[in-house]
């Protein structure tokens, strides 16, 4: 029945797809690992759905072709991929039992039955709800539904599991709760993954990389660590965790290795390295250091506080540095000295290698 | 629950006003709908020889001749030969239909929708005209074949729309799961879609079939002797003369009306169970 096994390496090979003049996804290389956690993280419209609606053999591409182990599957149905899905509204199937979902694909692949009770039965014991098995949907919260949709999506061991927000009904202590349980049965089960979301502290924490999405275009993709770090423009930077964003007007290289960027903010940053005219540079609120009296920073600025917001693990600031250009500072420190009031003058400094430097 | 409203800003009076005028207004309006029926049904049992209220005495005589004049029983066996193979081509058209429409990757689906709806907006005479030289030039106007293409005609679209609504009340992505979970699209639409939406394929097949039991205006053009239908040979019997027996026949017919709304009613409230199951 099913023409794809194992856990397999997908390979996304300059799909695209168009809809008239509409461009809901631009020519698209990505190469997903076996056994990889990979997430697709956007806003709503970037084409992260289109992407696994590709996968999953709802969507036909315009152009390109989609690999499983270097098969190509880009015209094969849905039922014949051998992949398992779980989706946002869970799905299943309201007029069967839990255990009756999760033997469906089983009784579609014809296993004999004494083979799919006692499959059933594990799979449900891996969820933790082997004791609601003869319940129905209804009869379950959101978590417990999901966790059905999961077992159900893996009791085949499909060749790669997607995943279409599928926390995103949950409220958020529930959904943490979700994000451990998925996790923990990822490592257990090492399939292949692919994990739509929107939620970029999810991704960050599920997926061994991140592909960040926006107006039908893959803008990074990597691990979490390099796509903070080293982001490639000013979307991924702002999209992933928070930014100053300044844009560049002149670059500097002087003797002895020194790099400086002029910034259209009127700041004057040394950074650690090159950058072209008309780019703009990143410099992280948490990476900012304030202080009442300068440090030996190489970026120095004199600044005085006009706002401050208490956040649960930290206050932010906003620093207003000159006429036109305020900053946000990050300070988890509870320290007294890392206190600051509204008004007060205060310097804001951090290293050269504190500026993300954007090749667009 | 106490019966206080939850905005009291309307005095106690002008409440209790209010109150009985929407209660006379629902009374009367009830009266209005079903005294024609009441009436019918008593004049049934009139020992008068006319059809005429309120009735002097009462007699089962009319349903005697009733039983007794065969071409009544020709009658109701020519509508249900007609009313149950328009049912089911209308069900199979207008499933088909539906599906395509909702869950398909059509073009122009608002103007299809329309299209589908068409038969309903048109005046039964307009496409009785339309149909009826046509038959005649493939000489099927005194066949049931005739009729049952007339009736399916206004059959499809209230099969299309019982079961759009219901393919409306549950996510498509269920016939997607069932589709990544192996399903082929046959076993997809008879293991997941198919339970999903019987209910709307049964009522409206019932809706189709109790629309051609009671449809005069094609019946007219499109039956013979031969296939006349009940409507059509109550319609031939108020012309020559206005016994009783129509009234009995007409209360015969409520009879049946009421046990097929009331099994569309137990059906819905089933599919409503069903829906509150849903997440």
């Amino acid at each position: 029945m099913s023409d794809v096994k194992g856990f397999a390496e997908l390979r996304f090979d300059g799909v695209a797809k168009r809809y008239g003049e509409i461009v809901a996804l631009h020519p698209t290389h990505l190469v997903i690992q076996p056994g990889e956690f990979f997430a697709l993280l956007g806003p709503s419209g970037s084409g992260k759905t289109t992407l696994l609606g590709m996968a999953a053999g709802f969507v036909s591409p315009t152009e390109g072709r989609i690999l499983v182990n270097g098969q190509d599957i880009t015209r094969m149905p849905p039922e014949r991929r051998n992949i398992g899905m779980v989706f946002q509204n869970y799905s299943l199937f309201p007029f069967l039992t839990v255990a009756a979902n999760v033997a469906f694909p089983l009784e579609m692949r014809k296993h004999p039955k004494a083979e799919i009770v006692p499959r059933v039965r594990q799979m449900l014991a891996m969820v933790r709800l082997e004791h609601l098995a003869d319940r129905l949907p209804a009869e379950l919260s959101g978590g417990q539904q999901q966790r059905v949709a999961l077992a159900r999506a893996a009791v085949y061991n499909p060749s790669v599991l997607l995943m279409d927000e599928p926390l995103g009904a949950l409220d958020k202590n529930l959904r943490e709760e979700m994000q451990d349980e998925i996790k923990r049965f990822h490592a257990q089960f090492g399939a292949t993954v692919i994990y739509v979301t929107h939620d970029q502290h999810e991704a960050a924490f599920m997926a061994d990389r991140i592909a960040i999405l926006n107006h039908g275009r893959i803008e990074q993709a990597g691990p979490q660590s390099e796509l903070y770090e080293r982001p490639n423009n000013a979307f991924v930077a702002g999209f992933l965790g928070e930014a100053n964003l300044l844009h560049v007007t002149a670059y500097a290289a002087g003797e002895a290795g020194s790099r400086s960027v002029a910034t259209q903010e009127g700041l004057r940053l040394v950074v650690s390295g090159t950058v072209q005219t008309g780019r703009m540079v990143c410099i992280r609120p948490a990476n900012i250091t304030l202080s009442p009296a300068p440090l030996s920073y190489a970026n120095t600025f004199a600044g005085k506080v006009v706002d401050l917001v208490h956040a649960a693990d930290s206050i932010r600031y906003r620093v207003q540095l000159n006429d036109q250009c305020q900053i946000s500072v990050r300070v988890t420190s509870r320290r007294a000295d890392a206190r600051f009031e509204k008004g007060q003058e205060v310097y804001a400094q951090w290293e050269p290698e504190d500026v993300l430097l954007m090749e667009n | 629950m106490s019966g206080r409203p939850i905005i009291a800003s309307t005095q106690g009076f002008e409440r209790d006003v209010t109150r009985w005028i929407l209660r006379g207004y629902t009374v009367l309006a009830f009266t209005f709908l079903l005294l024609p029926i009441a009436i019918i049904v008593l004049m049934s049992f009139s020992n008068q020889r006319y059809m005429g209220f309120p009735p002097p005495g009462w007699t089962l005589h009319w349903y005697e001749a009733v039983r007794e004049q065969p071409r009544w029983l020709t009658a109701t066996i020519n509508s249900f030969c007609i009313g149950i193979p328009t049912a089911l081509l209308a069900i199979v058209f207008g499933t088909l239909a539906a599906l395509g429409i909702a869950r398909g990757d059509v073009r122009f689906r608002k103007f299809l929708l329309l299209l589908m709806m068409a038969p309903m907006m048109l005046p039964h005479v307009i496409i009785a005209i339309g149909l009826y030289p046509t038959l005649v030039d493939m000489r099927l106007q005194d066949s049931y074949i005739a009729v049952i293409i007339g009736h399916t005609v206004i059959g499809v679209p209230l099969v299309f729309i019982t079961v759009t609504a219901s393919l409306r009340s549950y996510p498509a992505s269920l016939d997607l799961a069932a589709r990544t979970l192996g399903a082929g699209t046959w076993q997809a639409f008879r293991r997941v879609t198919l339970p999903m939406i019987w209910v709307g394929i049964v009522s409206g097949g019932l809706l189709a079939f109790a629309t051609s039991f009671d449809e005069l205006m094609l019946a007219l053009f499109l039956t013979s002797p031969g296939t006349e239908t009940l409507p059509r040979l109550i319609w031939d019997q108020l012309s020559f003369a206005l016994s009783p027996t129509l009234a009995a026949v007409a209360t015969l017919i409520l009879v049946l009306s009421v046990l097929l709304q009331g099994f569309a009613v137990y059906l819905g409230a089933r599919r409503s169970a069903l829906k509150r199951a849903q997440p």
